[in-house]
């Protein structure tokens, strides 16, 4: 708390520039790991990177891949990722979010947090389920539907940039419109409503307590971050839908303190009934999509419909995913969502600086096939590395402008390395040069092979693996 | 009442974004002996060759990438520093075919001697029973290409822009100065080994939003059902593989941004099974631990997840290969429902269904 006070008087105090308030959100977060750096002591100066006038294009090109290739730290506790949330984001886009009292405006800013809120929500929870809402004009609209996909929600967040925002905010309608949008959502998952909330008031049709009652009764929880000050009514909800509990009420004090605390909702949040054992083993069915020709019900909704998913236990139709069959009580879910936490598992291992001895070997970067600059006449004799021998750790730039992989040995430029551990998540040289290379084989995978040779019906065992050729071409 | 304004058409016309078309060819050689009565591998590729032309000379700014997924490893044929420092070195003839476009005659130089060196390195012996094709690599080299050449000239600026930890290469799918899209030529099944890397090369042609085409001339696989499904891409098994070059034009030529004015064929059913991590077997029902999402296709062994190490409890998996549960009548009902039991008790259909 001291720390944020603090830091909120820094930035109110001094007249940053608008550029300059966009980066806190990224230094923020690395700021709670290492020690905490008063603001003054971040700002790089020329003439403390030693420009020198003989090689300023290449240092500027050392300090634009030294910035693509700043990552956050991963943090590798185990998170139980196997809890199915269904979500409705409701956004303020009210006249009151057209404040600039975070910049650049409380609208930009809650619509940029809101796309980093998806996309952390489905990192997280990658079989849940969300939807986003707005209030505007005194009504609710509908910004996106319950779905899985976190770009289409992404999309529809980002096509609100071009609006601007007006009216009144309604809690109730959009109170409302959460929870009929919850309605269908299966029991044995949570049902959760997270509010950005500028406004210090709310024109509401109709009695707001008997909506707060009605969401009790639904089992659905709130959250609400506020933009401006302490609202009553906003208490008052997350009280009644948290069993007395108003931790989950925060009012931001600037963009740092308002991006933490909306991004805490997407860890999951302590289950009150205890029915759902923390580490289990669950039975899920991965259902196939079919179209049919005439329309039949589905067993869910008992609505007329021309396709959806069959069971793959019992058969039942269902029209949509994740469900519990109606039927057999199988938990059916799309194994495309199981699939997008799997890189967890197989972290892709940091690339390594090369040297100007060894980037001889390489001419174009082994994956999107840009040339290298080649190693200068000087590196050909001695070893001239020592007077600039990079630090240790894979954060710093290479001075050959090559990265390796220390599993298959290929060579990449930085783009490619960025690209690959914060999007692909595979090492194309790993992929590319036979099937089984120990880069992806973890532990478990190992054992997983043991046992497999063991196994009735299993493959025979796989060839050992080839040594790391420095040419793609070779085989064997 | 007879001037039409016209000029209101060409007002409209906007400056189209150049498109890069990465084609990933699957080589794996059995599939192609057996298909080679229909297709023979020669005819496909000059097939393929021909329909490369033909996006090429929508916009002298296109591009096109031709990467092979072979039996063990998966390669750029074109762009290939080495077959471009080979045809170089022959570069006279190029000049000397005066009814080729010069692009095209050195795309098709690249292509086949690069296709060449590729399949005469293809050892026999390293070939032995196997039916598949490093699918996972290709998409992994066709996405860094993708990314070098749309996204990289405007990484820096945008990187600081965007802030507040957006990663790079989203917010920007927008200010992207080319479209690109992956057509995958496939031929052969079985991925199920590769399913994690197939998986995430799927989410991140989806975060790029690069769709996936699928020409399927031959083989099942799960895998690239998904890969379309999941990133708008069109999905097509060829019925007459020997037309090949016809189905190119007129399924795959469309761009993305030309997408949203058609009606692209896209597949009806999408298999969306999994592979378990245990036997890499292709599995409808998979237990699945609740820390890590594990796919196992039967309990591990001392339930104990293989891969996180965690032990799982087992007891929460209640009623493994349980019945289903049958939702009792209403009372009132009891009297028409067994009459019609008594009827067709054969042939009942789902328990629980509502008998009216
Ligand atoms: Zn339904
Ligand atoms: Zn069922
Ligand atoms: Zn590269
Ligand atoms: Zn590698
Ligand atoms: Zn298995
Ligand atoms: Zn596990």
């Amino acid at each position: 708390m001291a720390d944020s006070d603090s830091d909120y008087i820094a930035s109110s105090g001094d007249e940053a520039p608008k550029s300059k308030s966009n980066k806190t959100g990224k230094r923020g977060k690395r700021a709670g790991r290492e020690k905490p750096r008063e603001r003054w002591e971040e700002i790089q100066r020329a003439w403390d990177l030693g420009l020198e006038d003989d090689n300023i294009e290449s240092t500027i090109s050392e300090l634009l891949e030294a910035g693509k290739k700043r990552r956050l730290l991963k943090d590798e506790t185990p998170l139980q990722r196997g809890i199915i949330r269904h979500l409705v984001l409701i956004l303020d886009l009210s006249v009151a979010m057209a404040e600039k009292d975070l910049r650049p405006t409380r609208y930009l800013l809650s619509l940029r947090y809101a796309c980093d809120f998806v996309r952390e929500f489905f990192e997280q929870n990658p079989i849940s389920q969300m939807a986003v809402v707005g209030m505007r004009d005194g009504i609710a609209i509908r910004i996106s539907d319950m779905g899985g996909n976190p770009q289409t929600h992404v999309d529809a967040i980002q096509k609100l940039r071009l609006d601007d925002p007006d009216g009144s905010p309604s809690l109730q309608n959009a109170l409302e419109m959460a929870r009929g949008a919850l309605f269908h959502t299966p029991s044995h998952g949570t049902r959760e409503v997270v509010i950005i909330y500028g406004a210090l008031w709310s024109a509401d049709p109709g009695d707001i307590h008997t909506t707060i009652r009605s969401l009790v009764a639904d089992k659905i929880r709130v959250a609400v971050v506020g933009l401006a000050a302490q609202v009553s009514i906003c208490k008052e909800l997350v009280r009644i839908t948290n069993a007395g509990d108003t931790s989950s009420y925060t009012v931001a004090l600037n963009e740092v303190h308002f991006r933490e605390k909306l991004l805490e909702a997407t860890t999951p949040p302590v289950t009150r009934t205890q029915k759902m054992s923390a580490n289990g083993l669950l039975m899920m069915g991965f259902p196939s999509r079919i179209v049919e020709r005439t329309a039949s019900l589905c067993a869910c909704h008992s609505q007329m419909n021309k396709g959806g998913y069959l069971c793959s236990r019992c058969g039942t139709k269902v029209c949509q995913l994740p469900c519990e069959c109606p039927a057999c009580g199988l938990t059916l879910i799309l194994s495309t969502h199981l699939a997008r936490s799997y890189h967890h598992l197989f972290p892709l291992k940091n690339w390594l600086e090369v040297s100007w001895t060894e980037a001889r070997r390489s001419t174009h970067c082994f994956s999107c096939q840009s040339a290298f600059p080649p190693p200068p006449a000087a590196a050909l004799k001695d070893t001239p590395d020592a007077e600039r021998q990079p630090a240790k750790t894979g954060s710093s730039t290479s001075i050959s402008s090559r990265y390796k992989c220390p599993d298959c040995g290929m060579h990449f430029c930085v783009d490619c390395d960025v690209f690959c551990h914060e999007i692909l998540y595979n090492c194309p040289g790993c992929q590319s040069l036979g099937d089984e290379k120990p880069a992806r084989t973890t532990r478990g995978k190992k054992r997983a092979r043991e046992l497999s040779e063991g196994g009735a019906g299993a493959p025979p065992p796989p060839p050992p693996p080839a040594p790391p050729e420095p040419e793609p071409m070779v085989i064997d | 009442m007879d001037k039409v304004d016209a000029s209101a058409h060409y007002q409209g016309v906007t400056e189209d974004k150049p498109s890069l078309l990465v084609v990933v060819l699957d080589t794996n050689p059995f599939a192609w002996q057996s298909l080679h009565s229909e297709l023979p591998l020669q005819t496909a590729l000059s097939h393929i060759l021909l329909f490369l032309n033909a996006h090429l000379s929508f916009s002298h700014a296109n591009r096109v990438a031709v990467i092979a997924s072979h039996t063990k490893s998966a390669t750029f044929l074109y762009p290939n520093s080495a077959a471009a420092a080979e045809t170089a070195e022959t570069s006279v003839d190029l000049y000397r075919d005066a009814n080729k476009y010069r692009l095209f005659a050195s795309i098709e130089r690249q292509v086949q001697s690069s296709m060449q060196r590729l399949l005469s390195s293809t050892a026999p012996e390293s070939l032995a029973g196997t039916n598949e094709t490093t699918m996972a690599g290709a998409l992994s080299l066709a996405l860094a290409y993708i990314n070098r050449v749309c996204n990289a000239d405007n990484l820096s600026d945008s990187g600081e822009g965007s802030g507040g930890g957006a990663r790079p290469g989203e917010a920007r799918a927008d200010t992207a100065s080319m479209t690109a899209r992956i057509l995958v030529v496939s031929v052969s099944g079985d991925l199920a080994n590769q399913y994690v890397s197939v998986m995430n090369s799927i989410f991140a042609a989806q975060r790029q939003r690069v769709p996936i085409d699928i020409c399927k001339i031959a083989g099942d696989t799960v895998f690239l059902q998904q890969a379309s499904d999941s990133t708008n891409g069109i999905y097509m098994q060829l019925q007459h593989p020997s037309a090949l070059l016809q189905y190119l034009l007129s399924c795959f030529m469309s761009d993305p941004s030309t997408r949203h004015h058609l009606i692209p064929p896209s597949q009806i059913n999408v298999d969306f099974r999994a592979a378990c991590f245990c036997h890499k077997r292709v599995v409808d029902i998979g237990f699945v631990c609740s820390i890590c999402l594990s796919i196992f296709c039967s309990p591990p062994p001392g339930a104990i997840c293989t891969t996180c190490n965690t032990k799982l409890d087992v007891s929460a998996l209640g009623n493994y290969g349980g019945k289903p549960a049958v939702v009792l009548m209403k009372k009132k009902k009891i009297k028409k429902a067994k009459k019609v039991l008594n009827d067709s008790a054969a042939d009942s259909s789902t328990p629980g269904t509502p008998v009216a």
